[in-house]
């Protein structure tokens, strides 16, 4: 029969579904937790007005591609607090690497090792890691003995981070939150600086 | 369907000045990477996955262990050298990987990892797979999830990733709102060069033609330029109108009345072509034209025409606007919607100011080809009539409009006696007559039949189409859903019978929901698509509050909308159809649906 057939709508509704879904979970979570964590290191202004959360992992390329573009624009902008997360996926180096750089971070060198790490590429091994910490100026010993004394703490923030990021239903790493919205994956430039714009409302 | 071909055009063009966005929201994993099992020689277990475009699988990273943890031996095959500056060499799938276990047992957990190339890594993914069943349990699923309300309350979150990807938004953030009006301008253009905006033509050759000997280039370029910008701006309230009244301007132009009030003065403009009566213009606008003293009055009166014009095309131009009037709605954005709208009628315009100023001064006077052009036109306007009326008119009697008309066109072109009937135009027409003649006739016959397709009217000889294998679907087989309680316990079932679900938002003064019903769902292949999906049916014609509150949470504008759940009680992503819903695309819908089960 001959019917209005326009293929027009159907396009323009196709491209504007996502199914990205909630958790019941997320009604359970407060911003308190997820934006001012006690034992999560802060970086950028931690008395900024906007917070932004990144959920990332040391070996996601993408997470570290971007990395200096996230510091710069936190940077520039001068009031936004910067939360790292982390979200280990790539399996028991991406821990390692995580404990590690939270371990640092008991000692006051959270930036020092978090830098090292961004600054690898790709996939890393236990010896790369460490061979970039040491490169750093922190000799392994001193971060293993600062994970031990505060592996309660460390295992918990991870533990934390691991059921936000499950409660946001994020598809993986990177993945941001600012303000009362979350992106899943990268974020460029141009949408950081709008989605901090947004949060400042 | 030259409808058709040309709203694919229009679309290819659309497209065409939307940038791509850097970064796409990701897929669901199990959309960009779905693995299928088969049995390879020797009892071997040989799992390949299908990998969306824009998305890759690391080799490492795949992994196999049998039900005790203990890892087992996979064979793969070398994947490509991901190398970039910024990246690191690792060996990784691009639209197809595979894998074997030699000797598997019982049970196999599987493991691979991935990510969005450039976007996102994703965690990595395990499926349990029964090896003598060659199928997989998918890890965790049972929670009834949908999108997300936008900006509900004021603690909790919302999703904006995933929301700011309809042509309209990215056609904004992209190109800012330049870019967006260009889009619109362009696809007025080519709306101009539709049926549903032809009666302009005429109207205004008719306005040129009362200037008389007056009318020069620049005259002609003024009053089609008044009555352009008059058509635009009616067109910009109406986009100012969806945006701020969100569905209810749709539900106007596509309730029945508005649409065979459009169809009757389609027909009254075909009987004036035909001489059968002059139009006479109302009393005042006639006294502008002719007592305006100079050009201010007369300039008016374009304008005035123009507006009331858009009265005419809008209800008709509805169905393709549909996907745009309802975005518009949805980004709720005044300001943007009446711009949107506006350039759109300036585009419809752009063809009449061209003609008017260059071919003004030509325009041709009252005589014998004119008056043919003019019969012809008559006869695109009944057609149009018909083709508005289509989804009015009972489903029995649909062939018969155009079986007279088809048989009218016919007699009409056999006896034109303007051409030498041995000469070439002269055999053309009337082959044209001929072949309109005879369709009109095999019409007939149809109808007799009790067809209702025009394109094939001899259909029921060939014997009853429901007796096939996938009997065709009717609106009867939809279980009505009322509210949000409804649709859980619909999904719960499908989901404990693995099925995937679909939703149709439909409502009685909704035209182009009939035409769906209608024309749609009764096509065999979509029988057979949705053969195995539970169907349910939301009917929006009275909204009461459970209602609304389903809509708002499925972020569903307006009837006709199509929402396919997987059998995890999550929308699968990239099927849902808003507005003019086709057989070819409400089939590949399904199909992508039942894709998602494993």
């Amino acid at each position: 029969m001959l019917t209005r057939r326009t293929i027009l709508t159907a396009t323009l509704a196709a491209a504007a579904v996502s199914a990205i879904g909630a958790r019941p979970s997320l009604a359970q979570l407060s911003k308190k937790e997820v934006f001012f964590d006690k034992d999560a290191p802060v970086l950028g202004n931690p008395k900024g007005d906007v917070t932004v959360v990144e959920f990332f992992d040391y070996q996601c390329p993408y997470c570290k591609k971007t990395h200096p573009m996230v510091e710069k624009v936190v940077k520039a902008d001068g009031n936004v607090r910067l939360v790292l997360k982390d979200w280990p996926i790539f399996g028991d180096v991406s821990v390692f690497a995580a404990q590690a750089v939270l371990g640092a971070a008991q000692i006051g060198k959270y930036e020092t090792a978090m830098n090292a790490l961004m600054k690898t590429k790709g996939k890393l091994t236990h010896e790369e890691v460490e061979k970039r910490l040491t490169g750093a100026g922190l000799p392994m010993q001193d971060i293993a003995a600062a994970v031990n004394r505060h592996n309660a703490k460390i295992s918990g923030l991870l533990d934390r981070n691991y059921g936000q990021a499950l409660a946001f239903n994020f598809a993986g790493t990177p993945a941001f939150v600012i303000g009362t919205a979350i992106f899943p994956g990268v974020l460029d430039e141009k949408g950081l600086k709008e989605a901090i714009a947004t949060a400042r409302g | 369907m030259r409808k058709a071909t040309l709203l694919a055009l229009v679309l290819v063009l659309i497209a065409a000045v939307i940038p791509a966005r850097a970064f796409e929201a990701p897929l669901p994993v199990d959309d960009a990477f779905v693995p299928a099992f088969d049995r390879g020689s020797g009892g071997a277990l040989v799992i390949t996955w299908r990998i969306a475009d824009g998305y890759y699988l690391y080799r490492d990273y795949l992994a196999a262990q049998d039900e005790d943890g203990k890892a087992l031996s996979l064979k793969t095959e070398p994947g490509r050298i991901k190398d970039d500056p910024g990246f690191g060499s690792t060996e990784v799938y691009y639209g197809k990987a595979s894998a074997m276990i030699a000797g598997p047992p019982a049970k196999v957990r599987l493991t691979y990892q991935g990510c969005q190339d450039g976007g996102l890594c994703y965690p990595p993914t395990t499926r349990t797979i029964d090896v003598a069943a060659m199928t997989a349990s998918v890890v965790g699923g049972g929670s009834f999830s949908l999108p997300v309300p936008k900006a509900t309350a004021n603690e909790g979150f919302r999703i904006a990733g995933g929301s700011a990807h309809t042509a309209v938004d990215r056609l904004l953030t992209d190109g800012g709102i330049g870019l967006l009006l260009a889009g619109f301008l362009g696809f007025g253009l080519l709306l101009a060069f539709t049926p549903c905006v032809f009666p302009m033509y005429p109207i205004v050759a008719a306005m040129l033609s009362r200037e008389g000997t007056r009318l020069t280039a620049g005259r002609g370029f003024m009053l089609s330029g008044a009555y352009a910008l008059a058509l635009a701006t009616a067109f910009g309230l109406l986009g100012m109108a969806a945006a701020w009244s969100g569905r209810n301007v749709q539900m106007a132009l596509q309730s029945p009345l508005a649409i065979g009030a459009v169809a009757v003065l389609f027909i009254v403009l075909a009987l004036s072509s035909f001489g059968l009566f002059h139009i006479q213009l109302p009393a005042a606008l006639s006294n502008r034209f002719h007592t305006g003293s100079g050009k201010g009055g007369s300039l008016g009166g374009a304008a005035l025409l123009g507006f009331s014009s858009a009265f005419l095309i809008g209800p008709c131009v509805t169905a393709p606007l549909a996907g745009a009037l309802l975005y518009i709605a949805r980004t709720g954005d005044v300001l943007i919607g009446a711009l949107a709208l506006f350039a759109l009628g300036l585009g419809k315009g752009i063809p009449l100011v061209i003609l008017s100023t260059v071919g003004g001064k030509a325009l041709p006077r009252a005589g014998g080809w004119m008056e043919t052009i003019r019969h012809v036109f008559g006869f695109v306007f009944l057609a149009t009539a018909i083709w508005l009326a289509m989804p009015l008119i009972p489903e029995r009697f649909v062939l018969l409009p155009w079986a007279v008309l088809a048989l009218v066109f016919g007699v009409y072109a056999a006896s034109y006696e303007g051409l030498r009937p041995t000469g070439g135009y002269g055999v053309m027409l009337r082959s044209v007559a001929f072949i309109s003649l005879l369709w009109g006739a095999l019409l007939f016959i149809g109808f007799s039949l009790g067809a209702s397709d025009p394109l094939t009217p001899l259909g029921p000889l060939k014997g009853s189409v429901s007796a096939g294998a996938h009997p065709s679907v009717r609106k009867a087989d939809f279980a009505k859903i009322e509210s949000r309680n409804d649709l859980a316990s619909q999904l719960q079932a499908s989901s404990a019978r693995n099925e995937p679900t679909l939703l149709y938002v439909t409502a009685g003064w909704c035209v182009t929901c009939r035409t769906v019903e209608r024309s749609v769902l009764t096509d065999p292949d979509v029988a057979a698509a949705l053969d195995g999906v539970r169907l349910t049916s939301l009917d929006v014609t009275a909204l009461d509050p459970a209602r609304r509150a389903l809509m708002q949470s499925l972020d569903v504008i307006g009837p006709p909308t199509m929402i396919f759940f997987d059998a995890e009680q999550r929308e699968a992503s990239g099927t849902r159809l808003v507005g003019d819903i086709t057989a070819v695309s409400l089939a590949g819908s399904a199909g992508a649906a039942k894709g998602t089960l494993q």
